[in-house]
């Protein structure tokens, strides 16, 4: 599978699953990985996953832009850059964002998120 | 919030990148190396060379870069950093800025220096 396509269903299923389920996100961060969410820093499955379940609305919906990917170096990993809207229940107009992922393979043969960086676009 | 060696490097990076491209864009040059990666707008260029040329080919003469967020994080290489930043570009005669995104991978090189490995650059439409 070429990398951009392997990027792209990495995106879809990663945002799919924030949308109908946060807490299932759990399994693609390890004990190792970073969140940088509008400048906090977070570390670790549990607590990743504890602060995107905690995040201000119940319902929302991930609109995907552009997607960006290039090889990170030697150990297979892979860097995925992502622009989009993110149209929350409620809210008239949807939020500009821009995310980083850094994925790494994992031994079954799929990926984990090592590295996120979410900021969203202001006009 | 305290600053960690990652944040102080990355930021220095930035404002050292930026300066250099609003300034003297050859010079960028010496930032890249012959397998580095930039994606401009979408476009896959490889190596020092054809990034330094695509750079330099842009259609403006100058611009100033206003950064307006810079965040790392370490990556998995000992030494390597991730950084992600949001800003405007300012191009002379445009009325308005131009918003960007844009993400370098930087890497130590064999005499230790940091090289930007990849580089990642979008605008972001209103």
């Amino acid at each position: 599978m070429d990398p951009d396509a392997v990027a792209k269903a990495f995106v879809d299923h990663y945002y799919s699953t924030f949308d109908a389920n946060r807490a299932g996100l759990g399994n693609l961060y390890q004990d190792n990985s970073m969140l940088t969410f509008e400048g906090q820093k977070i570390q670790g499955s549990p607590n990743i996953v504890a602060k995107l379940s905690s995040l201000p609305f119940q319902q929302c919906k991930h609109s995907v832009s552009t997607v960006d990917c290039q090889p990170s170096g030697p150990t297979g990993g892979m860097l995925v850059f992502v622009s989009g809207n993110l149209q929350l229940a409620g809210e008239q107009h949807a939020l500009k964002f821009s995310q980083m992922f850094h994925l790494m393979p994992t031994p079954q043969g799929s990926f984990f998120v090592q590295n996120d960086i979410f900021r969203l676009n202001y006009a | 919030m305290e600053e960690d060696q990652g944040d102080i490097i990355g930021k220095a990076f930035v404002e050292h990148y930026y300066q250099l491209f609003d300034n003297e864009r050859p010079s960028l040059s010496s930032l890249y190396q012959p397998h580095s990666m930039l994606t401009f707008e979408g476009q896959q260029i490889l190596g020092v060379h054809d990034i330094s040329s695509k750079l330099q080919q842009l259609p403006f003469e100058r611009c100033r870069h206003i950064v307006s967020t810079v965040d790392t994080q370490p990556s998995s290489v000992p030494g390597s950093i991730l950084i992600f930043v949001s800003g405007s570009l300012q191009l002379p005669e445009e009325e308005h800025q131009l918003r960007f995104s844009q993400m370098f991978h930087l890497v130590p090189s064999p005499q230790g220096n940091l090289f930007v490995q990849n580089d990642i650059f979008r605008l972001n439409y209103g």
